[in-house]
Parts: C-alpha cells; sequence; structure tokens
C-alpha cells in the first residue's frame, strides 16, 4: 500500500470501527491505489441515489420491475443494509445527502398531483407501480436508520449543505459538481456513484482528480460579446449560454470573461449545470464569480501561456442554442403556435426566486384544461413557497407543486407516447429527447403562457434577437419584463 | 496452430477472469442507455460491437464514453442481472469504470506493453491474472489460426 492513511482511516480499515466501515475502506483504498492517489481527503458533502429496496431482487416479477425503475445503484446498498452496526459517518461536518428521483413520497396518491400520478384526457396516464413506491419508501427509511439526510434534491448547496471554499466533496450530481467548484470555491469530481455510497460511511475519498489543484487549471479562455453579456435574460437565456460556453471550450477547463455583474443564483446554476453535460470535469471559471481565481493568471493555476487560445459566445450562438434543442425533438404544429401537453420547470431544482417568478406571471390566470403545468422545486424551497402565499397561487391557478422528485429519473419512457414537453431545463431535452416525447426549450414567460392558452407561441423578444443584425438594427427592442426581468 | 501472446499492465480492479475477448474500438460507456441492463446488450450506436451481448466477455475498449452512472449500471449488470462483462480491458480505464469493476468484483487492466486494441482480436480467448490493484497483471492472450 502506497496511499497514507491517517490513523483513523487505518483503523476503519482494520475493522475497529465495525463493519460497515471496513467494507467501504476495503473498496476506497482499492480505489486509490488505482487512480495512484497518494491520501485520502475528508469530505464535507456526499451527493447520491436512494434505493429501491427489495428482499429479493431476483424474484422474477420485482426483477422486471427494478429493470424499468432501478438506475442500477440500489443493490449496492444491500450488504450495507445486511450490516447491523452501519451508520454514516459521523463527524458533524460531514452530510451525506441524496438526488431527486420518482415521487414526492406523500402524493403518491393523490391524483393528478405531479410526473408520477397524472391523466392526460384522451391521451393516457401514468402512475409509478405500487410495489416499487413501497420499496423506495423502505429504501428510504432505511436511509434514513443509518443517518442519511434525504434531501432529495440536486441543489443541496443552495440551502441545505453549504460547502465552503477549499473543502472536499463527493458528488454524483454532475450539475451540483460543477456548482460546488465554480461559484462555491469546494472541490469535487462528478464522482461515480460506487464511490460516494462508500464515502458517506467514512466521510473520505482517495484525493484525485478534481481533488487535485493541477487538475483545475483552465485550459483557454471564452469570452462574451458585450451583446451578450448586456441582452440575457430568463433561466432559458443563462441555460443556452452555459452550453454555447461548453461548446466552444471543446471538453476543456476554461476562464469565462466579460460576464454580466450582479448574476444571482438562478443564473449562476444554469450556466453552470449546462456546461456540465457537455464536459468531463465540472469545473468553470467564471471570472468575478469563481472565488480560487480571482485573475486569469490564477484561473490558469500560474500556467498561462502568452497568448492563450480564445473563442467568443455572441447573441447568434445563444439564438442558434436555441433553435437546436428545439429541433432534437421538435414539437408538433406551426413554429409559431405548437400545442403542449406539459409544461414544467425545475430542472436543476427551482431557486425560491424562480417560483416567485412563476407564482408572479400565474397571477390571475387559470392554466388551460387538460394541460399540466409542473412547478418543481426542493424542499425548503417548497415549504417556503408555501409559506409565503406562492404556490397558493400556483395550485389556486392549477398547477402543481412539489418536491423530491426529478421528472426524468421517473420512467418516461413508459409515459403516454407522443406528449409535447415545454421546459425552460437544457438538461430535460437533453437526456429526455430519446423517450419518445416532443420537447419545446423556451423561457419561462413563455412557458407560462403556454400553459394558460394550451399552445407555445415564441415571444416578442424572441422574434427580435432571432431576426439577422441588419433587420435588427431597424426594430425597437421589445420589454417585457416582470420583476426587473425580460425573457425569450 | 495456436499463437500465444502474454501481455504485462496494471490492475486497475483485482481478480481473476477467462473469456472471449469483445474488441470495441470507440470509446464505450456503461450506463443503461450505452449497454442494456436487462440483456446486457450494446446499444451505443455507431460502436463497432453494437448489437453484441457483453455477458461473460472480456470487453477491450480505448476508455469510457458518458454518464457517471455507468458504474453502477456495471455493477447492475455484473451482480443483478448476470449480464455483465469478465473483465475489462482498456488503454486507459478511467476512473467511472474502476469505480465499477472495483464494486462488480471484476478485474480490469490498462497500461499494457502493447496497445490492445489493436493486439487483441474479437474471438480470442483471454485471460487475465491481477492479483492486486496497482500492480502488475497479466493477460495471455490465445488464438486458434
Amino acid at each position: 500500500m502506497t496511499m497514507k492513511l491517517t490513523q483513523y482511516q487505518q483503523e476503519m480499515l482494520d475493522g475497529k470501527h465495525g463493519e460497515a466501515k471496513q467494507f467501504c475502506m476495503d473498496k476506497l483504498t482499492d480505489f486509490g491505489e488505482a487512480v495512484e492517489a497518494e491520501e485520502m481527503v475528508p469530505l464535507v458533502l456526499t451527493l447520491n441515489g436512494v434505493p429501491i429496496w427489495a428482499k429479493d431482487r431476483r424474484e422474477p416479477k420485482m426483477a422486471s420491475k427494478l429493470a424499468v425503475y432501478d438506475l442500477g445503484h440500489s443493490a449496492l446498498y444491500d450488504p450495507l443494509f445486511a450490516m447491523k452496526d452501519a451508520k454514516v459517518a459521523d463527524h458533524e461536518c460531514t452530510k451525506c445527502g441524496s438526488d431527486p428521483y420518482m415521487m414526492q413520497l406523500d402524493k403518491y396518491d393523490v391524483k393528478d398531483s405531479g410526473p408520477w400520478n397524472f391523466e392526460i384526457p384522451g391521451k393516457g396516464s401514468f402512475k409509478i407501480d405500487e410495489e416499487i413506491h413501497r420499496a423506495y419508501q423502505d429504501g428510504y427509511d432505511k436511509m434514513a436508520q443509518h443517518g442519511w439526510l434525504n434531501w432529495l434534491s440536486c441543489t443541496p448547496y443552495f440551502n441545505t449543505c453549504i460547502p465552503k471554499m477549499g473543502e472536499y466533496c463527493a458528488s454524483s450530481e454532475s450539475s451540483a459538481a460543477c456548482y460546488i467548484n465554480t461559484i462555491l470555491g469546494a472541490k469535487t469530481n462528478r464522482e461515480q456513484a460506487v464511490n460516494t455510497v462508500y464515502c458517506a460511511y467514512t466521510g473520505c475519498l482517495p484525493k484525485y482528480g478534481m481533488l487535485l489543484e493541477e487538475n483545475r487549471a483552465a485550459k483557454c479562455i471564452v469570452e462574451l460579446d458585450d451583446e451578450v453579456r448586456d441582452n440575457l435574460e430568463g433561466v432559458a437565456d443563462w441555460a443556452a449560454l452555459g452550453a454555447c460556453i461548453a461548446e466552444k471550450a471543446d471538453n476543456r477547463i476554461m476562464a469565462v470573461t466579460n460576464l454580466p455583474k450582479m448574476m444571482g443564483p438562478t443564473a449562476t446554476k444554469q450556466i453552470v449545470s449546462c456546461a456540465s453535460p457537455g464536459m468531463n470535469d465540472p469545473m468553470m471559471h467564471l471570472m468575478g464569480y469563481t472565488p480560487e481565481s480571482p485573475t486569469l493568471e490564477a484561473a490558469f493555476k500560474g500556467k498561462m501561456p502568452k497568448n492563450p487560445e480564445r473563442a467568443r459566445v455572441t447573441m447568434g450562438d445563444i439564438i442558434e442554442m436555441y433553435q437546436r434543442l428545439n429541433n432534437l425533438m421538435p414539437a408538433a404544429g406551426p413554429d409559431r403556435a405548437k400545442p403542449v401537453d406539459i409544461v414544467i420547470m425545475g430542472c436543476p431544482h427551482l431557486t425560491f426566486e424562480e417560483v416567485r417568478e412563476i407564482a408572479q406571471r400565474l397571477k390571475g390566470k387559470k392554466v388551460k384544461e387538460g394541460v399540466k403545468l409542473w412547478v418543481q422545486t426542493d424542499t425548503p424551497s417548497y415549504f417556503m413557497a408555501h409559506h409565503y402565499g406562492d404556490a397558493k397561487i400556483i395550485e389556486d391557478a392549477g398547477g402543481k407543486i412539489y418536491h423530491q422528485t426529478c421528472m426524468v429519473m421517473t420512467p418516461m419512457r413508459h409515459y403516454p407516447a407522443g406528449l409535447t414537453v415545454a421546459t425552460d431545463s437544457f438538461k430535460y431535452v437533453k437526456l429526455g429527447s430519446g423517450f419518445g416525447q416532443k420537447w419545446i426549450f423556451g423561457n419561462p414567460e413563455a412557458l407560462i403562457n403556454a400553459a394558460v392558452t394550451g399552445v407555445f407561441t415564441p415571444t416578442a423578444r424572441w422574434d427580435y434577437w432571432s431576426q439577422p443584425r441588419d433587420v435588427r438594427q431597424t426594430l425597437a427592442m421589445p420589454h417585457v419584463g416582470i420583476t426587473g426581468s425580460v425573457s425569450a | 496452430m495456436t499463437q500465444t501472446i502474454v501481455l504485462t499492465g496494471i490492475a486497475r480492479s483485482k481478480g481473476k477472469a477467462a473469456g472471449e475477448a469483445l474488441v470495441n474500438r470507440q470509446r464505450l460507456g456503461w450506463a443503461f442507455n450505452a449497454v442494456g441492463n436487462e440483456d446486457g446488450v450494446v446499444l451505443q450506436p455507431g460502436a463497432d460491437i453494437e448489437g453484441e451481448c457483453v455477458g461473460g466477455k472480456i470487453v477491450v475498449y480505448p476508455t469510457v464514453h458518458g454518464s457517471t452512472s455507468g458504474a453502477v449500471s456495471l455493477y447492475f449488470k455484473c451482480t443483478q442481472t448476470d449480464h455483465g462483462p469478465a473483465a475489462l480491458i482498456c488503454r486507459e480505464v478511467h476512473y467511472i469504470d474502476i469505480g465499477g469493476a472495483i464494486a462488480s468484483g471484476i478485474p480490469a487492466v490498462d497500461s499494457l506493453d502493447q496497445d490492445p486494441i489493436e493486439t487483441i482480436k474479437t474471438g480470442d480467448w483471454v485471460e487475465i491474472d491481477a492479483p492486486k490493484v496497482g500492480q502488475k497483471a497479466t493477460v495471455t492472450i490465445t488464438r486458434k489460426g
């Protein structure tokens, strides 16, 4: 063994702190040797999935259901659930939680309550299997007994577990990994979901990949045009920008310059989460935001070449990204009016500010009969929305607000065929486009309008920006804001 | 006429395995949408081994492609549906696949003294002896002429 262990880590490996810790340390030290790590780092956050627990996974009926519902992670927990002394790391600084999954547990049986239980008249219905619901609740309870806090959120870094600069994390959720590295300055890989189980019980992980300073350096610069810096508004714009940046950097860590001042949590969440599917390493140096990069020299970790490679993002790139996303699985209907079945927002989970914007746009309106408006957020924001009245506005209008869920993790390929889903989530369009539904990508203003009218129509702002530059210069820029923002 | 080639590399996951080789020149992912969890059939469009079943095979490929969930999906195939590979041989075993292989208890080997993609042919009989992670592993290739 070449990896240096602390006394406590060695004791865990020797079995002095129980079978579970020994089991997990054994796996982690093997992994550490394989990636040639020299030591382990202590973790403040571990993010992984809640398992579906089944007494007998091989029983044919259950096995066939698991093939539909299980992502593959559940059985990993079986040996740990079978150990009497198993508890997650007990240091007060180490928090272990979970990604969202399939349903709001207490609303499983409530008719038409969300992606896990709904009916669209004339098109069909979907409800998660009852036995799977019970098995999932069992997995949830067992996790809680072991000391996991079941966040069921992909954005715990906003309000539940907030790592500080320089601390180490193990996040199997890519979008969270990119936010933690980029905005908080803590360090995490897009950790594979095997290690994160073992990390939780030991509180440590071999130091490798993005946990090493030298692997976090920028390799190129992506610069925004002034026009981009000054005119992005709305969730989908930020998402498209993130996707454009990742594409320009061509799978390298980049430093991004000329960003707008005062981007809030919603904007930065969208930028980093949309960049991460296009990058192997979950890290961007957003100049003015990334704490470890006060200067370009720092972003390059002191190794900036004389003439670093530079790329630009133009408004044309942003518009093209919208068009490409809308062409992945294009919705039926004329360009200016596409009928929708489901309008969903909340991937990654909505910030409270986003929930509030939706409520303000919906106030006094009604969602069209037969159309679903699904508003998906994390647990703290869900209860804040109930406390402050935003949830009531959304539900009075006929929408649904819920927590604990990820729509794409519910088995969407078993939804009624041929539905049209409109969303402001880049990730949904990318992940869901193989599952048979039709997709529309747009900003909240247009999405709320689609939920109310049943038809998606591009906004005046979109009409303006999608014109060629010479035509655009002859037009007045439309202003259609709410809470100081304008959206496409 | 039987030809035998012996290569040495480094074990990224330990174990012994023997099986027929399945060689894929493209990067390969193990997530459920790349290799079916239920049946081990390769779904990844454009892969040389698209449509083949990886069950019990020694799968040879350059390195990983795609999602972090490849680790758990590899585990699911190896331990739950018995349609997982017997071992992995790569130019470089990516850490997503290292984690999946260790959890699954199958050997994974890289850094061989000859390029495995060029040297090993689909259908060769391959035996792997990889006793310790980070240490020397032996890959014995037997080809019937």
